[in-house]
């Protein structure tokens, strides 16, 4: 089963923020993941997709029929809530049966089934207990198996890991993950966590201003972000304002950058960016694209150092293990990738 | 700040008690405490048909109050709750916070005016007197309600039921009614706690032979002050037996949640 969304546009108001022209295609069992700064729309899409709010115009299609006017109830997808919406009064094993007997599943039938989906989450133990007595990560996993327990069409995440502290985070997320492919579903991921997205989704969507700026894999979308905007929100990058001066050549407020400029024209304005972790510390002979600076700040953080040096009238920002003493930086020409200027309506592959 | 406290309980408790010790004199004229000791007081309110009457109406009046307030509150806290403007929640809770406002004694004076006419002939019978303590309780009930509900987050609540397949009618009853359980009951019982002291507007709209036991109550004064205090301590016992209750309650809310 497959989650596709054509050409949707939802706004809550004149003027106000929502959706414009999303399209996107979760495939089956692909876990896709949205993210976005806090009103960027992938809470709106969530919605719509669930069938909490109607869109005013586009389509979307769950495992290939189309969805328009069918009332969440009939939509068939497994929703996990941001604060997992556990029923207070039932217990564990009743929160996990009760889709199974809205659907008319007999007693013995639905409690056997339902115990099975708490085994399968290492909660046997806590069956009887209320909502109130587990833990977050308890809690998280007992909204994921009733998310799942009916085998629905698809899953849909709504920032499921925002209410857990760090350390369960991690671990919940692999969870997540493991459970996604052992069914197999088509699952649609939000949140507000690049790392988060980077780390289980297969394919992740980035938006902003209600508008899609880049879907690809995570791979991709680290190592060639569509704009500056997709560049800065994904991981860290050095972004440099400059000009093409000449074949070859970008002149920004460090100095004149040596890159491969093929698909740009002498005087075009272009963003120039490359990634912390790609700037060596200089060493040997002379090479292209080495610069001197004072340093900034030096943060030393265990496994790696990120430092700024204050190169010309700019900042590079750096990320190395080494913790010799700096002497000078050196950026492959490889490593920078050229991004057009603007970031208004930009679409990503 | 421990003397205030106990200071403030004495002062609380000191009518009570002597309430109590005057239940138990066989008299009290002119002096500090009541003299002598008896039963006798509370033989005579129980032989009392007026008393016995007042107590069966009062427990009648109580528990039809409760189940009103019950089947028109709960539909109605959800309304307000799922009310889409903010506009008309606004409106909504200040519309059922009036009675809370305008006293008692308005009230009755309304429901004297427009039920003692030719076409609405109904002042002086029990269902009017429920009616009445149905207004005068509602508020308490709708506060209790709504408030649980926003705490709750009823409304995620309802749409992760709905995600899950459940039309309707299977959220209220499956969802909306169980885990409001423990606010509706501690809501009853304030009621049951309102309605059972409730003066001044049974005062006003009691028939002679449904009067409820506040009413009754007021005609002891008039004659023996053991037999006053004897009186008063039988309602005192129903209060006390309300608020006990209505402390069960929010311990065993606390304990689920």
């Amino acid at each position: 089963m497959s989650i596709s969304v054509e050409h949707l546009g939802f706004h809550y108001g004149a003027g106000t923020a929502g959706l414009d022209d999303v399209t996107l295609e979760v495939g089956p069992g692909e876990l896709c993941a949205v993210i976005g700064p806090s009103g960027c729309g992938k809470s709106t899409l969530l919605k719509l997709v669930a069938g909490f709010l109607a869109p005013q115009s586009g389509r979307i299609a769950i495992g290939g029929t189309d969805a328009g006017g069918l009332p969440p109830k009939a939509r068939d997808l497994g929703i996990v809530f941001q604060n997992y919406a556990l029923f207070p009064h039932m217990t564990a094993l009743d929160n996990v049966a009760y889709p199974l007997k809205l659907r008319g599943v007999g007693r013995a039938e639905r409690r056997a089934r339902a115990g099975e989906m708490l085994e399968r989450a290492h909660l046997s133990a806590e069956a009887d207990r209320h909502p109130a007595q587990l833990s977050g990560g308890q809690q998280q996993r007992v909204a994921l198996s009733r998310a799942l327990v009916f085998r629905p069409r698809a899953l849909l995440l709504d920032e499921p890991l925002s209410a857990l502290d760090a350390a369960h985070r991690a671990d919940m997320r692999d969870e997540i993950r493991s459970v996604q492919r052992e069914f197999g579903i088509a699952t649609l991921h939000v949140t507000h966590d690049q790392e988060e997205a980077l780390s289980i989704a297969d394919r992740v969507v980035v938006m902003r201003g209600g508008r899609v700026q880049q879907h690809a894999t995570p791979r991709d979308l680290y190592d060639a972000p569509a704009n500056r905007f997709v560049a800065g929100f994904v991981g860290h990058a050095n972004l440099l304002d400059g000009t093409v001066t000449a074949p070859g050549q970008v002149t920004t407020a460090i100095g004149p950058l040596a890159c491969d400029t093929r698909a740009h024209t002498i005087g075009a304005a272009v963003v120039a960016m490359f990634r912390p972790e790609a700037v060596r510390l200089a060493q040997g002979p002379a090479t292209v694209n080495r610069f001197a600076g004072a340093i900034l700040r030096d943060r030393f953080l265990g496994s790696l150092r990120r430092f700024d040096v204050a190169v010309g009238d700019g900042v590079v920002m750096v990320e190395t293990a080494s913790r010799e003493v700096v002497a000078a930086i050196e950026v492959p020409p490889s490593a920078i990738r050229l991004l057009p200027p603007e970031t208004h309506n930009l679409r990503g592959s | 700040m421990r003397i205030v406290t106990y200071l403030y309980l004495l002062y609380l408790a000191a009518p009570i008690a002597l309430l109590a010790l005057g239940s138990f004199g066989d008299g009290w004229t002119n002096t500090l405490l009541p003299t002598g000791a008896t039963l006798r007081w509370y033989e005579a309110l129980w032989q009392d048909p007026s008393f016995a009457r007042a107590f069966r109406v009062s427990l009648m009046v109580c528990l039809a109050t409760c189940a009103v307030a019950a089947l028109i509150g709960l539909p109605l806290a959800y309304a307000i709750y799922a009310a889409a403007g903010r506009g008309i929640r606004v409106a909504a809770r200040i519309l059922y916070l009036m009675p809370v406002a305008a006293p008692a004694l308005v009230l009755g004076f309304g429901f004297v005016l427009v039920f003692s006419s030719d076409e609405l002939p109904w002042l002086g019978t029990t269902w009017l007197l429920i009616a009445g303590h149905v207004v005068l309780t509602l508020p308490y009930l709708m506060q209790t309600l709504v408030a649980d509900m926003r705490h709750l987050d009823l409304g995620t609540l309802e749409a992760a039921a709905e995600s899950l397949g459940a039309g309707f009618i299977a959220r209220f009853f499956d969802v909306v009614v169980p885990s409001l359980g423990h606010s509706l009951a501690s809501g009853l019982i304030m009621v049951a706690a309102l309605s059972i002291g409730e003066f001044q507007l049974s005062n006003l709209i009691a028939g002679f032979l449904s009067r409820p036991y506040p009413v009754v109550l007021l005609q002891a004064f008039y004659g023996a002050t053991g037999f006053a205090c004897a009186a008063t301590m039988v309602l005192l016992l129903l209060a006390t037996v309300a608020s006990l209750a209505s402390v069960a309650a929010n311990r065993a809310k606390r304990l689920v949640a």
